[in-house]
C-alpha cells in the first residue's frame, strides 16, 4: 500500500502533502502540549523501526503477496507520535527501497496516518476495558479496522487519480484483487495488536496508556 | 510485330482488363515483407521477484510525455515488446498494476537505429536489503537509547 512516484496526478500528490502536513502539525502540537514531550520518543523510535522493517516482511496471499503495514499498532501504541513516526518510516522506505516515493510521501502518510489516528481514537475511547475478552475485541478491531481503512483510502485515491489512457476496467479489477488480498492481512494485524497489547497489559500496563 | 505477338496480345489484353475490373476481390495473392528491426523488450517484476502479469504498459514518445504513444498489457511472464519509431530522444515506459509500478527509459539515437537502455532500476540483492534495513533499524534503536538516557537528567 505504498503508491510510487509517477502514478498519481500532481493535484493528488500536492493535496496529500498538504493534508499530511496539517496532520503532522496537529500531532506535533499535541505532543508539545504534553508534560514531557520527550517521554514518548524512545517508544516512537522503536515503533518506527518496527514499522519500517515490517513492510519488508512479505506474506504470500495467492496469487500475489502482501506485507505488514501496522497502522493500527502504530496508532494504539504511539498516540499522537504515530503520524511523525509513520512519516519518517515511509521516507526511509521510499529512499532506501523505492517503496512508495517522495512525491507521494504525503499521500502515503495520509493513507496510513489517518487509520493510525483512528486506531488511537478507538484505543483512547475503549482501551480502558480490563476484561480480557473485551480488550481482545477492541484490540482486534483496532488492528483489523486500521488495515481495512487504509486499503479503502488507497483504492479510493487510486481510482480518483486514474488517467484516461489506462484501461479502467482492468485497473479496477487489479485494485479489487489487491484489496481482497489484504483481508487476511487485516486479520493478521488484528491479532498482532491483540498479542502486543495483551503482552504489555501483563508485563507493564503503564506502557499502554494512550495519550 | 510478328503474328505470334499479336495473337498473344489479343488474348492477354481482355484477360488483364477482366482482372482489373474484378478489383481487390480477385487479389488472392499475398506477400509478406519481412525484415529485422530493433525492439525494446521489457520484463516487469515486483520487488518480491513476482512477475507483473497483465499489468498495463504505457509508452511515452520523447515529444509527448503526457499522452502515451502506445498502450498495452504485459503477458503472463510480465513481458512486453515494442518498436519505437525514429523519433530521437528519451522514451519512457511505465508499467503499473493496482497502484504499483515503475518507469523505465530508453534512448533512441538521432540516426533512428541505435536504442540504448538509459535507466532501468534493478532489484537489490537479499543481503543488500538486509544490510540497509539493519542500518535504519539500528539508527532507530540508537535514537531510542539516546532519548532514554537523556530522560533521567531532565529537571523534574
Amino acid at each position: 500500500m505504498h503508491i510510487p512516484d509517477g502514478i498519481l496526478p500532481l493535484g493528488l500528490s500536492l493535496g496529500g502533502w498538504a493534508i499530511a502536513a496539517g496532520l503532522t502539525a496537529l500531532s506535533l502540537n499535541r505532543i508539545a502540549a504534553q508534560p514531557d514531550p520527550r517521554a514518548g520518543l524512545p517508544r516512537a523510535a522503536m515503533m518506527t523501526a518496527a514499522f519500517f522493517a515490517a513492510s519488508l516482511i512479505h506474506i504470500p496471499v495467492p496469487p500475489s503477496s502482501v506485507h505488514l503495514v501496522l497502522p493500527g499498532l502504530m496508532g494504539a501504541m504511539l498516540g499522537w507520535y504515530a503520524l511523525p513516526a509513520i512519516l519518517i518510516g515511509l521516507a526511509f522506505q521510499a529512499v532506501m527501497f523505492g517503496h512508495g516515493g517522495l512525491t507521494t510521501l504525503g499521500v502515503n502518510a495520509v493513507i496510513l496516518g489517518l487509520p493510525a489516528l483512528a486506531a488511537f481514537g478507538l484505543t483512547r475511547a475503549l482501551g480502558h476495558l480490563t476484561q480480557r475478552a473485551a480488550a481482545a475485541i477492541v484490540g482486534f478491531a483496532t488492528g483489523a479496522g486500521a488495515v481495512l481503512l487504509a486499503v479503502a483510502l488507497f483504492a479510493a485515491i487510486l481510482l480518483a487519480g486514474l488517467p484516461a489512457h489506462l484501461d479502467a476496467g482492468a485497473e479496477r479489477a487489479a485494485i479489487t484483487a489487491l484489496a481482497l488480498a489484504h483481508l487476511p492481512l487485516a486479520l493478521a494485524e488484528g491479532m498482532v495488536v491483540v498479542a502486543v497489547l495483551g503482552f504489555l497489559r501483563r508485563t507493564s500496563p503503564e506502557m499502554i496508556v494512550a495519550r | 510485330m510478328s503474328e505470334r505477338d499479336i495473337v498473344l496480345s489479343s488474348i492477354a489484353k481482355p484477360l488483364i482488363a477482366a482482372l482489373l475490373l474484378a478489383g481487390p476481390a480477385a487479389a488472392h495473392g499475398a506477400f509478406v515483407d519481412m525484415g529485422t528491426t530493433e525492439a525494446v523488450a521489457i520484463q516487469a517484476r515486483y520487488d518480491t521477484g513476482a512477475l507483473m502479469a497483465g499489468a498495463q504498459v504505457s509508452v511515452f514518445a520523447p515529444d509527448n510525455p503526457a499522452l502515451p504513444w502506445l498502450t498495452g498489457m504485459t503477458d503472463a511472464d510480465g513481458r512486453f515488446v515494442f518498436v519505437p519509431d525514429d523519433r530521437a530522444g528519451q522514451w519512457a515506459v511505465q508499467v503499473r498494476q493496482a497502484g504499483h509500478g515503475a518507469m523505465g527509459y530508453v534512448t533512441v539515437g538521432t540516426d533512428g537505429a541505435a536504442i540504448t537502455v538509459t535507466a532501468s532500476r534493478t532489484g537489490l540483492s537479499w543481503a543488500q536489503r538486509l544490510l540497509m534495513a539493519a542500518s535504519v533499524v539500528w539508527g532507530c534503536i540508537g535514537t531510542a537509547l539516546y532519548f532514554r538516557r537523556l530522560r533521567p537528567a531532565e529537571p523534574a
